[in-house]
């Protein structure tokens, strides 16, 4: 445990550092964020029913926090293994005794917690800039979205597998965010088998929160059952995928391939 | 005192499916070699020859089709990350770096992804960095560093790790004459005082006579010798002959000593031969008796290692294997 904690820190320095000396993107991504979430606060008074208005902004804002969360989740660590590859430093990570996944791992734990340090932070000051104050269930919303979130790493391991493999898949990571924008907006109550799909149950669930105010008591024991058990499936299955695929490609000789 | 055995490479096989054909490539068929503690292996061959395979697989980032490769007694495909406890590599040069970090940050990021905390190495970044003389270059981005100041530092990410063997895949390639030298020297240190074991894979001949013990030349995806560097220098050298004649050579001479001699080269007045049997010095003398060709002397050639790697190679090619030591 002691050495994984050494890896997060190691991996959160190195993008922390990446992230000051490639400033140009890091900029460009604060100003979008920003600006995305001052058109949310402000935007949604103007085109969005008034009774409504609070209950809409804090819910589109959520959903899109978490939209992108769960973007960066999904395609981070298949760019990782591409931009790696196109270093030259695949190989080197791939040396280490700890094992490829656990640097993955790290790595998309050092991405969650500086992203969402940069997110949080852009919120708080677009609020500050609209005077627009919102107010949601932080205690509800968290657990559920940290939860929902363990599946989706499983999914980003079974797109780092196939990225080991087939190295050009840009293209595809980049189409997840529509597929993911439509898993995001499809109640389960319209579909109700996508609770087999990965974080529906997760978003389901803080729909409710944010919409019909639902507390810790208001969901049954299968919800919860439902929302643990499909992010241990995801993350069990997307590390038993990401492994095979690492073994196929040592087989192969694919790992240095570009 | 027998020498301990840090790897064992035996009967490695590796065969590809070569890309978008159903072409199956075989290449490495059956390599098999030791390495001791405390020694510097070269591991040589043309391009092609299954170097690269053979070192991959060393590392595990290559799973054999056949074979097993042990290091200190474990099957590091059965254990690859208990066996990289030992091993670590230099593979792409300065392309195993972030260019875009600095010297420092980089020695720090490797050793924290083998579960490192940056204090407790602390002590050894400083000491490398000593020992590579890259102090005062410590807080500058790898992009600003010269060619050689980066493959150093390739070289001291990989001595951070502290691992018994170091492999290292040309080292000295695109590096000027000074450079080249220092990294030489640097790895002479680094075995004579830390005890660590090198295995190099290069096509610079002067660096496998200068810091090699013992070399494995790999052609084809075998093994075509396996022998220390200094005995295959004698060997050639006690086979090469070189004969000065005054009269030229007839087409009929030429084709006869292509046709005895694999390894030869015809240069005017002189030809230079190496023997693969004593006779064969007996065969000479008669392809040049037989049209009454004068001979002025003949002499007993020095060679280089690069001479007798060429030669090793040719041969190796005519016949499937030249040597394989004990």
């Amino acid at each position: 445990m002691k050495q994984f904690w050494h890896l997060v820190n190691a991996n959160t320095r190195k993008e922390f550092i990446e992230l000051k000396r490639y400033y140009p993107n890091t900029i460009s991504m604060i100003l979008t964020f920003y600006f995305i979430f001052l058109a949310m606060l402000l935007g949604i008074h103007v085109v969005g029913d008034p009774q409504m208005a609070d209950t809409n902004i804090q819910y589109v804002i959520v959903n899109y926090v978490i939209w992108f969360f769960m973007l960066m989740t999904l395609q981070d660590l298949g760019f990782t293994i591409l931009i790696e590859a196109q270093r030259g430093t695949l190989e080197q990570l791939f040396m280490s005794p700890k094992g490829m996944w656990r640097i993955l791992l790290a790595r998309i734990t050092a991405n969650f917690f500086l992203n969402g340090t940069i997110v949080i932070f852009l919120l708080i000051l677009s609020m500050l800039t609209a005077n627009q104050w919102l107010y949601f269930r932080v205690d509800l919303i968290l657990p559920i979205f940290l939860i929902t979130t363990i599946g989706m790493v499983g999914i980003g391991f079974l797109l780092a597998g196939l990225a080991i493999i087939v190295k050009q898949i840009q293209s595809f990571l980049q189409i997840l965010q529509f597929i993911l924008m439509g898993l995001t907006f499809v109640p389960l109550s319209v579909a109700p088998y996508l609770v087999f799909a990965p974080f529906v149950k997760g978003v389901d669930m803080i729909r409710h929160v944010m919409i019909h105010g639902y507390t810790w008591t208001d969901f049954t024991a299968l919800d919860y059952s439902a929302l643990i058990l499909n992010s241990i499936f995801y993350i069990v299955l997307g590390l038993l995928v990401y492994l095979r695929c690492e073994k196929v490609a040592m087989e192969k000789g694919l790992l240095s391939q570009y | 005192m027998e020498k301990e055995k840090i790897i064992e490479v035996k009967d490695l096989q590796k065969i590809y499916k070569k890309r978008k054909m159903k072409e199956l490539v075989q290449a490495v068929d059956g390599v098999s070699f030791d390495v001791y503690r405390g020694e510097i292996l070269g591991l040589l061959g043309p391009n092609g020859a299954g170097k690269t395979t053979t070192i991959k697989s060393i590392c595990g980032l290559l799973k054999p089709n056949g074979g097993a490769v042990y290091i200190n007694g474990l099957d590091s495909s059965k254990n690859r990350l208990k066996a990289l406890n030992d091993i670590s590599a230099v593979l792409e040069g300065n392309r195993n770096l972030y260019w875009r970090l600095t010297v420092k940050e980089n020695l720090e990021y490797f050793i924290g992804n083998r579960g490192v905390s940056r204090k407790q190495a602390q002590g050894k970044i400083n000491e490398l960095l000593d020992l590579f003389n890259l102090k005062s270059k410590e807080n500058e981005l790898v992009s600003s560093l010269s060619r050689g100041m980066q493959q150093k530092l390739a070289i001291a990410v990989a001595l951070l790790a502290d691992t018994e063997v170091l492999l290292l895949d040309e080292p000295t390639l695109g590096l000027d004459v000074e450079t080249g030298y220092e990294v030489r020297e640097m790895l002479k240190r680094i075995v004579k005082e830390q005890g660590k074991t090198i295995i190099i894979s290069t096509h610079d001949m002067p660096v496998v006579q200068d810091l090699c013990e013992r070399t494995v030349i790999i052609n084809g995806g075998k093994v075509i010798a396996d022998e220390k560097v200094d005995n295959l220098i004698k060997l050639f050298e006690s086979r090469a002959y070189c004969f000065t004649i005054t009269d030229e050579l007839t087409e009929h001479q030429k084709m006869a000593i292509q046709e005895n001699f694999p390894i030869y080269h015809i240069n005017e007045n002189q030809i230079e031969i190496t023997l693969e049997k004593d006779d064969d010095l007996y065969i000479m003398m008669d392809i040049l008796k037989e049209e009454q060709t004068h001979i002025e002397k003949i002499d007993r050639t020095t060679v280089d290692f690069e001479q007798v790697f060429m030669k090793l190679i040719k041969e190796g090619s005519e016949n499937e294997t030249v040597l394989a030591s004990s």
